[in-house]
């Protein structure tokens, strides 16, 4: 148990610091009002030390614990003068005094490895010309309309051009007497530009107290974020222009991005021409020719559309969303490569995740059981990427045929096949089929009398592949199995990891089964804010619950729908875990994000690998920025 | 508040300018190497490889404590699954472990070219060299300087039989190539499924088919074609390597030639769906590494007289014996007595017999899974089935290397393992989907 | 949906195509209780067949769960839970479940408290470029964010330096702390990585609370540090518990940036990096990795059901309107 302690204190530890850290600060420019000398007098030991420390990080000083301990000491006294003094000779002889103090300290206790070997004139000319910044910027405030004494920014130019001039610059190798020389000075230049300053008055130290805020409260997110995002991401731009392997890395232009996008493996194109001799195109074709038809011909005769003629229900919607559905994945088995199945993924993905999140979000909306049957939707959410890997593998399992199948999916299919070949099994099978399209049958002809056209649509829609799975069942047979050349039937499971193009999807299935929970919160949230007065009024209009639901509901829910549908396109570009853990990109089906990773780390090109990033990077952009435009237009709205 | 900004900015700028005066050469705290040099006492080595299961990686590091006790030492071991990832970007992020263990030469000659790993000290290599077979060496070197030591030995041309069925069929054990496949034919004449084969293993799924690949290009081409095989100078387009393909997808296809029938090759797990039917002798042979003891029924008895026993994959005539094998072989990142001193323990019998005794006890002292071929092992500490192993292993005349393991990645374990599934599945042929394979060659 | 169903039936049809009516028209209650089924049946799948053997997990689908015992082999048996967690060689589950906390604890709270000031910076005090620095920040959500991973590496573990131009010094703004294999470098990772999305998020909350809070508190007297710590934490508390939901799945999950952090010091590695690896090198033991599976899953679900009821109003503020 004693790792259990260990870690408890840890996590405390590193919780607890990082709060005293921020209340701490926050807690010390709070002072400024009312106890200034002591806000002074913190800040002056914490910059002191502050300094010291960096020298202490650079292995600049010797003793580096006792010397940044007495220059805190130092700095706090010089604060404490700032803050209680309010006479300029006093106040500029402690900041000379102090600073130069810590110039000495600063001198004596210098690594003999950074003693300079002064240049005088070098001095001089760094000294005049950083007096000249100095200058100048107090100049160029002024045009800019703003007041200020000369003499602060005229000396910490000097300081700075000392600085240069007499350390920097100079070679080292000098003695320790010179060193002193130099760090005296330059504490002492310091030291003047603070204390040549007039006292503060309390209307410039409640605006210490206020205008600090904005840093200290923002201060920590961009140092973390600039330094795990900003720099890398400009390191990647960079990497992006060179080629080589990472120790020897050399321009070469564009070339990475012309690469990406004339390689077969990364956008195929050549075989387009099969979008048109496929199947799924004809289907597609037909169901949204049905659902724009029967949408005009209620929309004409009902005049229930959005002023569009045309109208918008379950049936009509439902036919012309799957036949674009349909449209899509049959472009996308056909045109191939990394970048079609990262578009295939975001067009799978979406369509199911919100379809099936609305869906579920009206169905359980204030059904019985209706918190069960959400939080069973919305668990897959807490299940890691990988660990979903793993899960679904096992569901996609494929055995031999005279094993029996372990996976579900393969379990289900294997034993359709077993009961379309039983001369029994199909006709029973044949004849359920039968009742079930005369109830859909019934079903719309009370639909229609009653006139809710979407159920009749809706029914007229579902009976087709009860016909189609009579036809199969009678037919040519249905599920996994092929007959041997010596006649027997023999089980033939799907491998659903490694077939291709379709294996794609089987991975999208995944990602789907975890993202439309998400989808279903946010979707269902959205419903229940819909005002009752609004669902009341289209009531009282006629409309029929679901009138209402696509002309109330939906169109109040719209910018929900948005903010799902952005918020997984960045998701679904960026997926790494899944076709890693699933296929590691063999098979047909890499993605971008792990195109990537392999080019940059299994295979070392770091340049094409960065390219493959950027173009990820840019690919999102787009869609951040929609994002983030109406989010703003809300805000002002 | 713009002037208490200024100080800041002006401290700032003087703390970081100021910290410019520190030189680059350094701080003077040089390193110092211990008390002359010839003392471990203290020291820490840490390994990183890729095997990460919990069995193997606990024998690893037993074997490891056992030097680093005696040393007074400490040697921490890690395996991890994307080992080949992690040690790209530990290298190039400038935080490699002090002694890496590849599972593939071409990395470590890869590595050894970019200069991350160092040139094997010649002290550890004098040791090393002499206690393993001629070449082992040389398959880690570039020009004649040598940078691993092998750790560990895979042996992969091992047929595996149900005894039962041999006897009951009076078949003999083959002894060419040519009596495999005649036994082969005999068997499906008889109504006996010679073969068990399955090539699926998830994203590496047809790796089984490239192992048959190297191995049978190793007996029908011979090892000089296969080396120019493995450096792409015979291509995978050439008629002779299609003709070794074909001549491996006609065993598996012809009707009752194997047990996963249907074209279900790649749906079928490499060894996980071998293990019963090879006991239950619905199919009589199974070709694979020695690791598949691990996948047998529990409770399984091995060796000529138990319920599976093994042989030696024929060679095209008995004059030679070629042999595939694979293994691990570790490289040192760190220039430090104590790096190797553990290097050359690692090359050594030493290691691999107090591995071996880790690993087998854990496996209830049946199999344990782990071979090597170092030449000076107690062979006692083996089974007869895994001791049988070793002799096949210094037996070998020539050793040749998974070729897999030396091509560039994206053929290696991309296009060889998708194409030859397309190729076993029927949904190419041997011609398309090769031709596939040499065009992923990297051009150089 | 039923008020219509009602409506028809109240026309007086034949009793029995009424009832088929019925039947018919609640198939979407149905399919509601279809599609939790589907959903379900994958993890469903995986707790029973943590409880099987070795061998019935590969003979048999997790449905023959209940024959087991008649083929001979043993079921429920928790002896792959046994295994996973304290197997007879090596350190077992419990370790690693440790370490995972350890990450997540830290790398869900911090990340939220530098968020949540930033969000209330860029929500409620005023200054000169604040929109464009907070949408420069947000976009930052759109970095793939493997590429900070190598050089974040090696600036654990060389520090930064960069050399001054002109004068050639070298100067190391980050010192070399030697973090890399150590916990806090993937805190720091995963906080970084996290302020995009936890600000956008947090922003959207705090910027819709009611203005005349901060207006009165202002004639109160109070400062920002006041506000935030009195008014705005307390009335966040939802937006933070769905952010800490997500973040700690996130970090919980996590594989990919604590293997390349943590690396090679196997003491600190997290469960998910353990558990991946209990299949071994070749998958002979890969009927343990639903146990193990499913004992990384068990905590996020605790805490993504203990925190749920903040969920949807943290997370849907400024995105539903109403």
């Amino acid at each position: 148990m004693g790792r259990l302690g260990v870690t408890i204190v840890g996590i405390v530890a590193a919780v607890g610091l990082s709060a005293l850290v921020f209340i701490g600060i926050n807690k010390l420019f709070d002072l400024t009002e009312k106890w200034y000398a002591v806000f002074t007098t913190v800040v002056g030991a914490l910059l002191a030390a502050g300094v010291f420390g960096v020298l202490w990080g650079n292995r600049m000083i010797v003793t580096p614990v006792a010397v940044t301990l007495i220059a805190a000491v130092l700095g706090g006294a010089i604060g404490f003068g700032m803050g209680v003094m309010a006479r300029p000779m006093l106040r500029l002889a402690v900041g000379i005094g102090g600073g130069a103090a810590l110039g000495v300290l600063l001198g004596v206790m210098a690594r003999s490895s950074t003693w300079p070997s002064i240049d005088p004139v070098a001095a001089v000319v760094g000294l005049v010309i950083g007096a000249g910044v100095g200058a100048l910027v107090w100049f160029l405030a002024r045009i800019g309309g703003r007041r200020a004494p000369v003499a602060p920014k005229l000396l910490s130019g000097a300081a700075v051009g000392w600085l240069f001039g007499a350390w920097l610059a100079a070679g080292s190798g000098g003695t320790q007497a010179e060193t002193v020389i130099v760090s005296v000075v330059l504490g002492g230049l310091i030291g003047a530009s603070i204390g040549v300053r007039p006292v503060s008055t309390t209307l410039t130290r409640a605006q210490t107290a206020s205008g600090s805020r904005k840093y200290i409260f923002i201060g920590p997110a961009l140092l973390f974020v600039v330094a795990t995002l900003v720099i890398p991401l400009v390191r990647t731009i960079w990497l992006g222009f060179q080629t080589g392997a990472p120790r020897e890395l050399r321009w070469t232009g564009l070339t990475n991005y012309s690469d990406i996008f004339t390689d077969p493996t990364i956008i195929d194109t050549s075989n387009w021409t099969a979008i048109f001799g496929s199947r799924l195109t004809w289907i597609a074709a037909v169901l949204i020719l049905i659902g724009l038809g029967i949408g005009l011909w209620l929309g004409r005769s009902g005049g229930t559309g959005l002023g569009t003629g045309f109208a918008t229900s379950a049936g009509t919607l439902t036919l012309l969303a799957g036949g674009v559905m349909l449209l899509g994945f049959s472009v996308f088995v056909s045109i191939r490569g990394t970048i079609a199945n990262n578009l295939w993924w975001i067009w799978a993905v979406i369509i199911f995740s919100v379809a099936l999140g609305l869906a579920v979000a009206v169905l359980a909306d204030r059904s019985r059981g209706e918190n069960i049957a959400k939080a069973m939707i919305f668990l897959p959410m807490a299940i890691s990427f990988v660990g979903a890997s793993i899960i679904w593998r096992l569901m996609y399992v494929a055995r031999p045929p005279r094993n029996p199948q372990t996976g579900v999916f393969n379990a289900i299919w294997v034993q359709i096949g077993v009961l379309s070949n039983s001369d029994t099994a199909s006709v029973l099978l044949s004849m359920m089929f039968f009742l079930a399209i005369l109830a859909l049958l019934y079903l719309a002809w009370r639909a229609w009398n009653a006139g809710t056209y979407s159920i009749v649509a809706g029914s007229l829609a579902l009976m087709v592949p009860f016909i189609w799975l009579i036809y199969r069942f009678l037919g040519p047979g249905l599920g996994g199995f092929t007959t041997s050349a010596a006649g027997d039937v023999v089980a033939d499971p799907v491998l659903f990891i490694q077939e291709a193009p379709w294996n794609n999807f089987w991975m999208m299935v995944v990602l789907i089964w975890i993202q439309t929970g998400f989808a279903m919160v946010i979707f269902s949230a959205a419903i229940k804010a819909v005002p009752e007065e609004l669902i009341e009024a289209a009531r009282i209009d006629g409309a029929t619950e679901s009138q209402a639901f696509w002309r109330v509901t939906i169109p109040q829910i719209l910018p929900t729908i948005g903010v799902v549908v952005t918020t997984l396109i960045v998701t679904v570009l960026k997926v790494f875990d899944i076709p890693k853990v699933m296929t590691n990109g063999n098979f047909d089906t890499q993605v971008l994000a792990n195109e990537m990773w392999e080019r940059a780390f299994t295979q070392l090109n770091f340049g094409l690998g960065s390219a493959v990033a950027v173009v990820l990077f840019v690919a999102v952009l787009p869609v951040m920025y929609i994002n983030i435009r109406r989010m703003q237009r809300e805000r002002l709205g | 508040m713009k002037r208490l900004r200024n100080v800041f900015i002006l401290l700032a700028i003087f703390a970081l300018v100021g910290a410019a005066c520190a030189s680059d050469e350094g701080d003077g705290t040089t390193t110092t190497t211990g008390d002359g040099g010839s003392s471990l006492e203290g020291t820490t080595v840490t390994v990183f490889s890729s095997e990460d299961g919990p069995v193997e990686a606990a024998a690893i590091q037993a074997a490891l404590d056992v030097f680093a006790e005696a040393n007074g030492m400490t040697i921490t071991h890690t395996g991890a699954r994307d080992f080949s990832d992690q040690i790209n970007a530990q290298a190039v992020g400038g935080n490699p472990p002090d002694i890496a263990m590849f599972p593939q030469p071409g990395k470590v000659i890869d590595f050894a070219n970019q200069g991350y790993i160092l040139p094997l000290d010649p002290a550890v290599e004098a040791v090393v060299r002499p206690q393993w077979p001629a070449g082992t060496l040389e398959t880690y070197s570039v020009g004649d300087t040598a940078y691993a030591v092998q750790v560990k030995t895979d042996l992969k041309s091992i047929v595996w039989y149900n005894t039962e069925v041999f006897a009951n069929g009076g078949y003999e054990i083959p002894t060419t190539l040519d009596e495999l496949f005649a036994l082969s034919d005999q068997m499906i004449a008889d109504g006996q499924t010679p073969w068990c084969v399955g090539i699926e293993s998830g994203p590496a799924t047809g790796w089984v088919f490239t192992d048959w690949m190297e191995d049978m290009m190793l007996r029908v081409e011979g090892p000089e074609a296969y080396d120019e095989w493995l450096s792409n100078d015979l291509k995978f387009d050439d008629p002779r390597v299609i003709a070794v393909a074909e001549k491996i997808l006609d065993l598996w296809n012809k009707p009752g030639a194997v047990y996963a029938a249907g074209g279900s090759i790649a749906a079928t797990a490499h060894s996980a769906d071998h293990g019963e039917p090879l006991v239950a002798g619905t199919c009589a042979m199974v070709r694979q590494a020695s690791f598949f003891a691990a996948f047998l029924p529990e409770g399984t008895s091995t060796g000529p007289d138990g319920q599976v026993g093994t042989f030696y994959f024929p060679a095209a005539d008995t004059s030679s014996s070629p042999t595939l094998t694979a293994g691990n072989s570790a490289a040192a990142f760190r220039d430090a007595p104590e790096v190797w001193a553990v290097m050359e323990y690692l090359g050594s019998a030493e290691y691999a017999e107090n591995r071996q005794k880790a690993q087998r006890e854990d496996q209830g002292g049946d199999s344990s899974g782990f071979l090597t071929a170092n030449l000076n092992v107690d062979l006692s500490l083996w089974n007869d089935l895994e001791a049988g192993f070793i002799a096949i292993l210094a037996a070998a005349d020539p050793a040749r290397f998974d070729g897999s393991d030396f091509m560039p990645a994206a053929v290696g374990s991309g296009a060889f393992w998708t194409e030859g599934t397309s190729a076993v599945n029927g949904d190419k042929s041997v011609a398309d989907a090769f031709a596939a394979i040499q065009a992923a060659w990297p051009e150089e | 949906m039923t008020a219509t169903a009602d409506r028809i039936s109240s026309t007086g049809r034949r009793p029995l195509g009424n009832r088929i009516y019925k039947f018919l028209r609640s198939i979407p209650t149905w399919a509601l209780w279809f599609i939790v089924i589907l959903w379900t049946i994958p993890t469903f799948s995986l707790f029973v067949n943590s409880l099987r053997t070795r061998d019935a997990q590969r003979n048999s689908g997790f449905w023959s769960a209940f024959a087991d015992n008649a083929n001979g082999y043993h079921f429920p048996t928790l002896d792959n839970y046994r295994e996973v967690l304290f197997p007879d060689t090596g350190a077992g589950l419990w370790n690693a479940l440790l370490n995972s906390a350890s990450i997540a604890i830290v790398a869900t709270i911090i990340p939220i408290a530098i968020a949540a000031f930033a969000a209330y910076a860029f929500a409620w005090i005023d200054f000169r470029g604040r929109e464009w620095l907070f949408i420069g920040t947000v976009a930052l959500l759109a970095v793939p964010t493997q590429v900070s991973l190598i050089p974040l590496l090696s600036a654990y573990t060389n520090g930064v330096a960069w050399t001054l131009p002109i004068v050639h010094r070298t100067i190391t703004i980050f010192p070399d702390l030697n973090l890399s294999g150590s916990i806090p470098a993937v805190w720091l990772t995963h906080t970084g990585f996290a302020l995009p999305f936890a600000i956008f998020l947090l922003h959207n909350y705090i910027a819709s609370l009611p203005k005349d809070l901060f207006e009165s508190a202002a004639i109160d007297g109070a400062n920002h540090f006041t506000v935030f710590w009195r008014l705005v934490l307390p009335l966040s508390v939802p937006v933070l518990a769905a952010f800490a939901i997500f973040q700690f799945l996130w970090t919980w999950n996590d594989y990919l940036i604590a293997l390349t952090m943590i690396g090679g010091n196997r003491g600190a590695l997290p469960a998910t990096i353990v558990v991946a690896s209990i299949a071994g090198e070749f998958g002979a033991r890969e009927h343990l990795l639903t146990a193990g599976a499913f004992v990384i899953t068990v905590v996020p679900l605790i805490v993504f059901f203990a925190l749920q009821r903040f969920f949807v109003t943290g997370i849907t503020a400024g995105s539903v309107k109403g």
